[in-house]
């Protein structure tokens, strides 16, 4: 990067915060997205607030500067892996929270993560009900660039369904705020759909592409402490599909729901089940796990009561083991660190959504997938939202063994291709789920357009959304 | 003993999955808010914690980066307090890998670390001090104090040469209690130093050296008061170097036995509040968490509180792991925050149990204009036994 945009950036953030620096750099040229190419970006900067983001935007939109908005770093499927040439922008030192008690509402910078969030919150006793299993790590902002989930997802979806508004800077630097807050006269975040269009959604999920989200506004409420744990078992697929279903459709609040096949229970006993002191048993091929949590014991009693009704009238049993739920639930702000480390590998991740009613022919197609190529991995996945389910299977290799690495690789293009088949969609558009999708031209035809608008240089986060 | 196998420590480099929880996890449940001091107290690059640490270092080791102190810096910012370890779910041991990499990169040149361990060569310490003067506080106490006999307090160079009070109220509760013991003639630094910092084949001669003369003390028991000295001399020594001392105790593990068997009693004392910070070496190191608290509470007028981070998931008060000599600024920036994070206790005194951690508290308390009263346990049950 030429000297004398090194020199405007440190004066915009002072020389502390920049640097162009060999070890530095190669820091930054990775994520947790292990089987990802490390690429160096020219410089990293670490902004303190949103307006010196806005000036060094205008200086990147100017120099045709790729640019990288990057928070925790953990993300997975290489979102924030740096381009040639470009420039890092760092943003954990946006750690401001501002409270709307009377609107049930917080307002986040975007180096605030979950772990942090969460304890601010619990002090008021209030939480943000969804909890990516890289709490400790990711930050708010990065998990609606990504449009996430995790635990809690099973009852609220997705954390887009929890977004009140962001503040945006633009690739020009332009900074915009959406929803109610788009107005100075409001008390604060309140309503997300004001002021027309979903502007809000736009930047959704985004993956840093259309602008650097630098504030956050969700929704929170009062904290849930009445929890019951439970497993359920079934002979078929079919059976704890239908029950999944019918926890919904009978508004019973399973904050985090998981359908267990038999080999991938064992697999997640061998990782975990000492530890969370899950007792030997003789699981069945189908093992539903269960968190409900209600915010009155009435309630949970309730909702106890009905789901194991509704379990039986699916051809099922209570099995009664609640150790395996109430260890995931408790542990849910880490679960992916554990995970990630309880079996040896390092791992590429597709995520993606099925439909509970299909949950059979993610599971199906990822398993021919790791069989045909030789590969180990796992079919881990939720219950997400009205209607959804989210996995994130894992292919594992030998970070030592290159050839292992580049089939693990050419392995997950193809499980995206076949998922997508089966009528599975991405929440994240990474290229290879839309790379010779005819079907899907005229709507990637749109999001390029709207890119073009945006960011009409293509400064921001290229090759990232669908390839644009 | 000292030999690293090279593929095993990469190995156990590439157990690091780049989760990043090791920078700054707040997990209220496990008590951890935040992990790592350096990246909270620098510019807070990547390479300031553990996870750019290691990809650091493994570009060092094959290759992809140039061997150059600049490149190398920040594998020496890190004090190795082992927060990271503490909540890194990864079977490897980060911040022990860390020092292992110091040693295998020995060969970089490091000015800082190869004057202080050559001051350490000369001088038997690190201070550039003739090293008589470690036993100069023994002339204040009214009595003579041998250089051979059953119990040896080994004094340290910090306590010994910057601290003094800290052997001085040590001594008073070894006298309170009926204890003879003595204080060698010319001791020897632990080289405690030397392991952090990569300089292993001259921390194994200086441990030898040590051994020798304590052997030839006559000790059948050795107290420190300082926790460094503590951690490499009960656990360094013989695991790295198969160096056996005589039983090694910190005085607050002594001194919490001879309150129990009622050989202290501690009087009552002005009514303060103190909180207590765990040095690293002595809490996350050896598991001594209790000790300094059972010595804190048995102090009649001692109301005691605990800071947000305490035990397992304390924040380091910043001199270790070489720090302090190495970015002296970085360090007391970090003892800063700890003295900022005892504050919010409502306590007047935070209370330790390692002169070296005292030392960086009190720049702390420089650095922050702060009131906080900072001293050693020792101090405060000293002070209750007259």
């Amino acid at each position: 990067m030429d000297s004398k945009i090194i020199t405007k950036l440190v004066e915009i953030i002072g020389e502390k915060y920049v640097s162009t620096r060999p070890d530095v750099l190669l820091a930054y040229s990775s994520s947790a997205s292990t089987g990802y190419d490390s690429i160096k970006p020219d410089a990293v900067v670490r902004p303190g607030n949103t307006e010196e983001i806005s000036r060094i935007l205008k200086i990147a939109n100017e120099y045709k500067i790729p640019v990288i908005a990057r928070s925790g770093g953990s993300s997975l499927q290489g979102e924030v892996i740096p381009k040639e040439g470009s420039l890092v922008v760092e943003l954990m030192r946006l750690a401001d929270v501002t409270l709307y008690e009377d609107l049930r509402s917080v307002k986040v910078g975007a180096g605030v993560t979950f772990g942090m969030l969460d304890k601010f919150l619990n002090k008021h006793d209030l939480w943000l009900p969804v909890y990516p299993e890289s709490s400790l790590v990711c930050t708010i902002a990065g998990n609606v660039a990504v449009n996430g989930a995790g635990p809690g997802s099973s009852t609220e979806g997705c954390i887009a369904e929890l977004v009140l508004g962001l503040e945006v800077v633009l690739p020009d630097g332009t900074v915009i705020q959406t929803g109610t807050e788009a107005s100075p006269h409001v008390p604060g975040p309140f309503l997300r759909y004001a002021f027309g269009p979903d502007i809000t959604g736009l930047f959704i999920g985004s993956l840093g592409s259309l602008g650097i989200i630098t504030n956050v506004s969700v929704k929170v409420t009062k904290r849930m402490r009445q929890f019951h744990y439970e497993t359920y078992g079934f002979e078929t697929a079919e059976q704890a599909e239908k029950f999944l279903i019918s926890l919904k459709q009978n508004d019973i609040n399973a904050v985090f729901a998981s359908i267990y096949e038999g080999r991938i229970l064992n697999f997640f006993m061998d990782m975990l089940g000492e530890e969370y002191e899950i007792p030997e048993h003789d699981w069945p091929d189908f093992t539903v796990s269960i968190t409900i949590g209600r915010m009155r014991e009435d309630q949970l009693t309730s909702d106890v009561a009905l789901a194991a009704k509704l379990c039986e009238s699916h051809g099922g049993h209570v099995i009664g083991i609640r150790q395996l739920p109430q260890g995931e639930w408790d542990d849910r702000m880490r679960t992916f660190a554990r995970s990630s480390y309880a079996h040896g590998w390092h791992w590429r991740i597709l995520y993606h959504h099925q439909t509970p009613s299909n949950w059979h022919a993610s599971v199906k197609v990822i398993w021919e997938v790791m069989d045909e190529y030789g590969l180990l991995g796992h079919t881990a996945g939720f219950q997400t939202g009205h209607s959804s389910y989210n996995f994130y299977p894992h292919l594992y290799f030998d970070p030592t063994d290159k050839e292992e690495e580049e089939k693990v690789k050419e392995a997950h293009v193809e499980l995206s291709k076949r998922l997508f088949k089966t009528g599975a969609v991405p929440f994240k558009l990474a290229p290879y789920w839309v790379e010779g999708v005819e079907e899907m031209k005229d709507y990637l035809n749109f999001i390029k357009a709207i890119k073009q608008t945006l960011d009409p240089n293509g400064i921001m986060n290229p090759g990232v959304l669908g390839g644009l | 003993m000292t030999d690293i196998d090279l593929d095993y420590l990469r190995e156990e480099l590439l157990q690091c999955r780049r989760c990043g929880i090791c920078r700054n996890a707040v997990y209220e449940d496990k008590g951890f808010d935040g992990i790592c001091p350096v990246w909270k107290n620098s510019s807070g690059f990547e390479t300031s914690f553990m996870r750019g640490k290691i990809q650091v270092a493994l570009a060092l080791l094959d290759g992809e980066l140039e061997k150059t102190p600049e490149n190398a810096e920040s594998l020496f910012q890190c004090t190795l307090c082992g927060n990271c370890t503490q909540i890194c779910a990864a079977e490897f041991n980060p911040a022990e890998s860390l020092e292992q990499v110091r040693q295998v990169l020995s060969d970089i040149p490091n000015v800082v670390r190869d004057n202080l361990v050559e001051k350490i060569i000369k001088y038997d310490n690190p201070y550039s001090e003739d090293n008589t003067e470690k036993r100069k506080w023994i002339e204040g106490l009214g009595y003579s104090v041998p250089t051979k006999g059953n119990t040896l307090y080994y004094v340290g160079c910090t306590a010994g040469m910057r601290l003094p009070d800290a052997a001085v109220y040590t001594s008073e509760i070894l006298k309170s209690a009926g204890i003879d013991f003595a204080v060698l003639d010319n001791e020897p630094c632990c080289g405690s130093v030397m392991i952090r910092t990569g300089k292993i084949e001259d921390a194994k001669t200086n441990a030898e050296k040590v051994e020798e003369i304590i052997r030839n003390s006559g000790a059948e028991r050795v107290i420190v008061s300082c926790a460094g000295c503590l951690k490499t001399l009960r656990k360094d020594y013989p695991e790295k170097f198969g160096v056996k001392l005589p039983k090694t105790l910190h005085i607050l593990e002594y001194a919490e036995e001879l309150i129990k068997e009622g050989k202290l009693r501690p009087k009552k004392i002005e009514e303060v509040q103190v909180t207590y910070h765990d040095p690293c070496h002595m809490g996350r190191e050896l598991g001594v968490y209790e000790s300094p608290r059972e010595v804190l509470k048995a102090i009649p007028g001692v109301k005691f509180v605990e800071m947000d981070t305490i035990r397992e998931t304390a924040i380091c008060c910043g001199a270790g792991g070489g720090l302090r000599s190495y970015d002296p600024d970085l360090s007391k920036n970090i003892g800063a925050s700890r003295i900022s994070e005892a504050e919010e206790t409502g306590a007047t005194i935070i209370a330790t149990a390692c002169p070296f951690c005292e030392n960086n508290l009190l720049s702390g308390k420089k650095l922050t204009n702060s009131r906080m009263e900072v001293m050693d346990v020792v101090e405060l049950l000293a002070k209750s036994i007259r």
